[in-house]
């Protein structure tokens, strides 16, 4: 079996007395589309957070290409992070740049590109996600989908290896998540990238996954294949996908169900 | 009851402790990093702008009002025992030596540094210093050297404009108002202040400058919570900046004089 891309072992992190993860096993081979599933404060972010090296485990640690990311080198650290690409949640563009300079942010600090050959390569990825034409807006003048997927290209601009989704359709239409969706598997397709996309929504789950992942109270309960995830009994798993707030899932047990007859016992 | 005291305490000396060495940490690794590719000049450029140049207008409507109240105080002060021509001579002294670059650095540390402070703190809450460590940037060689850079550059340079409006300021006063000699104020303001005066006046400013951008950037740079932690954050570097341009004003003061 080949090495996997990403690799995720025991990885347990706290913040004081709250425990977010505990014990994550996760393992994303070349090419692989992962998708990791888990209600709000579930522990997805700070799995991300931790894949990039912007958090340190507690325990445990997070293989790049067969390398520990909490034990590399701080230049290690960015050569690794030029191999991935990071797509924010709320984006998190430079608002004091346009478009273009965001995107075009990496490829004048890291390659050695001539300005023509920026010029380029900024239009490409912004044609990629659908944006041409955008790149003397700033930040402020862009909608939530337009930011997200201005971020989108500013992560692909290197050409990474590896792109990592933080929720990319959270507090967007259905419309414009389904836009979203499909940039996601057109880059995945266009570029062969690996990916892992954390997400709420399911329908794009199921569209982009290769595997479908849940985390739950900092725990991973299931890595499957998204039909063999559907049809898993776990009542967990099913409370997630029927989208029911009665279950195992909340901790704190959810207000009473109302008809318009009144409560329904 | 003796003990919580002792604890509490031992936890303050501990987290005063803790926030010293931190700050020691990030100026270490800022200067570290003054010399290391890429080298982004327009950021640069753009810091220049923001620190120095967009300064002037304060720093001269600063000075002049100070250096004027101050030659209003002197002139009746001397007054009193009939040595109204000291008047200009002790002007220059306290232009030079204290009032030019101590007011300006604390004007300078409300107006550049606090902006700092609020601009690395939102980028801090809004996830974009994170984005530039994604996009392996250095935040600490991005953002900090730069405004390092360019407070240590324009201070100095803000410094000798004070001292230049702070001549103009008293000769306002002096010659316009108290009826002294042109001739005699410009010779006389000079008379006390030896070369020495300035070079301690423009190493206050390269000191002052330090002081306000990495109090500026670190205040930014570790704000945390939201719109309360990037409120906070400006407040907080103004404060410490000013505390700390005092204090080593004394020292700076005791140490170059000797």
């Amino acid at each position: 079996m080949s090495v996997p891309v990403i690799e995720v072992v025991n990885l347990s992190k706290a913040f004081g007395p709250k425990v977010v993860l505990s014990k994550v096993n996760l393992s994303v081979e070349l090419g692989e589309s992962l998708v990791v599933l888990g209600g709000s404060g579930s522990g997805k972010t700070v799995l991300l957070r931790n894949i990039m090296g912007l958090l340190r485990p507690d325990t445990g640690h997070v293989a790049v290409d067969g390398r520990i990311v909490h034990e590399m080198s701080r230049e290690e650290l960015f050569e690794t992070r030029m191999k991935i690409g990071m797509c924010f949640q709320m984006a998190a563009l430079f608002d004091s740049m346009t478009v273009f300079e965001n995107v075009a942010f990496a490829l004048r600090r890291h390659s050695h590109m001539k300005e023509k050959e920026v010029q380029g390569r900024v239009e490409e990825c912004l044609a990629m996600v659908g944006l041409k034409g955008t790149e003397q807006l700033k930040p402020a003048e862009l909608s939530g989908g337009m930011k997200r997927r201005v971020g989108f290209a500013r992560a692909i601009a290197l050409k990474p290896k590896i792109l990592l989704f933080d929720e990319p359709t959270t507090g967007l239409d259905p419309v414009m998540t389904d836009v979203i969706g499909r940039v996601i598997l057109d880059l995945k397709h266009e570029l062969g990238v690996t990916t892992i996309t954390i997400t709420h929504d399911l329908k794009s789950a199921f569209e982009i996954g290769d595997r479908i992942a849940l985390l739950f109270r900092g725990e991973c309960l299931a890595v499957q294949p998204p039909e063999e995830f559907k049809a898993n009994p776990d009542p967990v798993i099913q409370q997630f996908l029927r989208g029911d707030a009665d279950g195992p899932f909340l901790l704190d047990p959810p207000p009473p169900k109302r008809t318009p007859k009144g409560v329904n016992v | 009851m003796l003990t919580p005291l002792l604890e509490r305490t031992g936890a303050t000396v501990l987290a005063v402790m803790e926030e010293a060495g931190d700050f020691a940490v990030l100026s270490g690794r800022t200067i570290g990093s003054i010399f290391r590719r890429p080298f982004d000049g327009a950021n640069l450029l753009h810091q220049f702008q923001a620190v120095g140049v967009n300064s002037i207008p304060v720093v001269v409507l600063t000075s002049l009002a100070v250096s004027m109240v101050f030659a209003v105080q002197l002139s009746f002060g001397f007054k009193q025992f009939q040595a109204e021509g000291l008047a200009s001579q002790v002007e220059g002294l306290a232009v030079v030596r204290e009032l030019a670059p101590v007011i300006t650095g604390l004007m300078m540390s409300g107006r550049v540094g606090s902006a700092m402070a609020a601009e690395l703190g939102t980028m801090q809450v809004t996830e974009q210093i994170d984005a530039l460590e994604c996009l392996a940037t250095d935040p600490i060689h991005y953002l900090f050297v730069p405004r390092l850079l360019a407070a240590l550059v324009m201070l100095p340079l803000l410094t000798a404009i004070a001292v230049y409006i702070g001549y103009w300021g008293g000769y306002l006063l002096l010659v316009t108002t108290q009826g002294q000699s042109s001739v005699v104020y410009s010779a006389e303001f000079y008379k006390l202040v030896e070369l020495r005066d300035l070079r301690i006046a423009l190493t206050k400013g390269l000191v002052f400058g330090a002081i306000i951008a990495l109090v500026g950037c670190w205040k930014g740079y570790r704000t945390r919570g939201g719109a309360e932690g990037v409120g906070n954050a400006p407040t907080s570097s103004v404060v410490t900046s000013s505390l700390w341009i005092l204090v080593s004003d004394f020292f700076l003061t005791k140490l170059l004089l000797v």
